[in-house]
């Protein structure tokens, strides 16, 4: 499918957005909430598109899209006159099919959730991007760091104190002290 | 655990807590199911073989050898302008140029001349580019500053054109010479113009044929234009509509933009090149 998008087969390259465009949203809307995500992935993809030719055969295609997706989003990030945070869900219960229940949803309350919601909004840009690369989207290591353009070594070590920003802000909104 | 409060839980805990969030995140959702937004898929495909007034075909082909480093991210869309089928004009987002993709509202210049002989007046002085002016005078002159390109192997330009009547357009001209070879104007080896582009200003416009192509390419990451295969001509049209009568014929030639300035570089030092000399634009 990608040698054929490379070789300028568009209906190729339009399954393989068809593929990514739902991971792509998701990270743009991550880099750049307050910004128009469908947008900002819709130029990615045609930047994609055009560099396809300088995609090296073999590697992984995920994290090289998301690589351009979050750039455009960042682009945007800067050019935005406000800030918003992630928007959340009123219920868990009313996700859309494409979003699999995760065995994990139950283990965090309602109210946890707003909580940490606002938590990760004290966070600086790029801790919040490693975060949500890892959790919410659910990349590897390799991935996050090929996506965000940044070392293998500094995805564990930004995930490691944006994880410790995270649950000292947690105390502070919660009242009580950081454990560790 | 999950009463206990999220800052005191272990990690494993709490990163199962953010993956539990992910769930609940309000995400954007593509097409084209009835819970989704538009067809993101299908708006890239049209795009792609669509934009604007342009078709775009696919990725430029593995003739082009990439060399990374500094070289501008050259880009592969190919933009083919198939002017029987594609008549109109396309601004591309280049202040005070447009493609006419089409008939164009004047006729091709004389068929070029490949044995006329260099201009005696100095490179470029037979090109209608202008009034000769020094290059001590030519920000003052030009209203706005003028740069060219600082590769060490192109130097100052050897002659330098304001013209007035085309909405203050600066050319500035390199002799051929070895390294740089002649343009379509014998003697000339490079041509830099710049203008200012404003929504009370005219046109240059670029009459383009079925034999030129035009490629999306990146200069210094912002989107740039690369025509080349058969000359295009190249005519001005004033704020009031009225064609300056001094059509000419263009080569290879690369548009870009920086604000509201337009620059145009022709030369026949090919794509990679030709791009380096804009990235080296201060």
């Amino acid at each position: 499918m990608i040698d054929r998008a490379r070789a300028g087969d568009v209906a190729a390259y339009e399954s393989l957005v068809r593929r990514y465009q739902d991971v792509a949203l998701r990270t743009a809307y991550l880099v750049a909430p307050e910004a128009d995500a469908a947008d900002a992935v819709q130029d990615a993809f045609l930047k994609a598109y055009a560099a396809l030719p300088r995609f090296r055969r073999g590697a992984p295609l995920r994290p090289w899209l998301l690589r351009i997706v979050a750039n455009e989003a960042r682009n945007r990030r800067r050019s935005a006159d406000r800030r918003t945070g992630l928007a959340v869900r009123a219920a868990v219960a009313g996700s859309r099919d494409d979003v699999a229940p995760s065995p994990e949803s139950e283990v965090i309350a309602e109210e946890a959730r707003g909580l940490l919601l606002a938590a990760l909004g004290d966070l600086r840009d790029e801790e919040r991007e490693v975060i949500g690369a890892r959790y919410f989207l659910g990349l590897s290591e390799a991935e996050t760091a090929e996506a965000l353009a940044i070392p293998a070594g500094t995805v564990k070590s930004r995930t490691s104190r944006a994880l410790g920003r995270l649950r000292a802000t947690l105390a502070e909104r919660d009242g009580g002290p950081a454990d560790g | 655990m999950a009463d206990q409060p999220l800052h005191l839980r272990p990690d494993a805990a709490l990163e199962d807590a953010l993956r539990g969030l992910a769930g609940a995140i309000d995400w954007p959702t593509a097409g084209p199911s009835p819970a989704g937004g538009p067809d993101l898929a299908a708006i890239v495909r049209t795009r792609i073989e669509a934009g604007g007034s342009a078709a775009v075909t696919g990725p430029a082909p593995s003739r082009w050898s990439w060399r990374p480093a500094r070289r501008a991210l050259v880009v592969a869309v190919i933009v083919l302008l198939a002017v029987a089928a594609l008549a109109g004009a396309a601004s591309l987002g280049l202040p005070g140029l447009r493609l006419i993709l089409g008939p164009a509202p004047i006729s091709p210049p004389p068929s070029l001349e490949p044995s006329r002989s260099p201009a005696t007046g100095g490179p470029g002085s037979s090109m209608g580019l202008g009034t000769r002016v020094e290059l001590a005078d030519l920000d003052a002159q030009a209203g706005f500053d003028v740069t060219w390109s600082a590769d060490p192997t192109l130097g100052p330009p050897d002659a330098a054109y304001v013209d007035r009547s085309k909405g203050g357009q600066v050319a500035l001209v390199w002799a051929a010479r070895p390294g740089l070879p002649e343009t379509l104007e014998p003697g000339v080896g490079l041509i830099l113009t710049a203008f200012r582009g404003g929504i009370t200003d005219g046109f240059f416009s670029k009459a383009i044929n079925q034999d030129t192509t035009v490629r999306l390419v990146l200069v210094d990451d912002a989107r740039a234009y690369w025509l080349s295969g058969e000359p295009h001509f190249l005519f001005y049209e004033g704020p009031d509509g009225v064609i300056a009568d001094d059509r000419r014929w263009v080569g290879d030639a690369l548009l870009w933009a920086d604000g509201p300035i337009t620059h145009r570089i022709e030369s026949s030092l090919g794509l990679d090149r030709t791009t380096e000399l804009a990235e080296a634009m201060p």
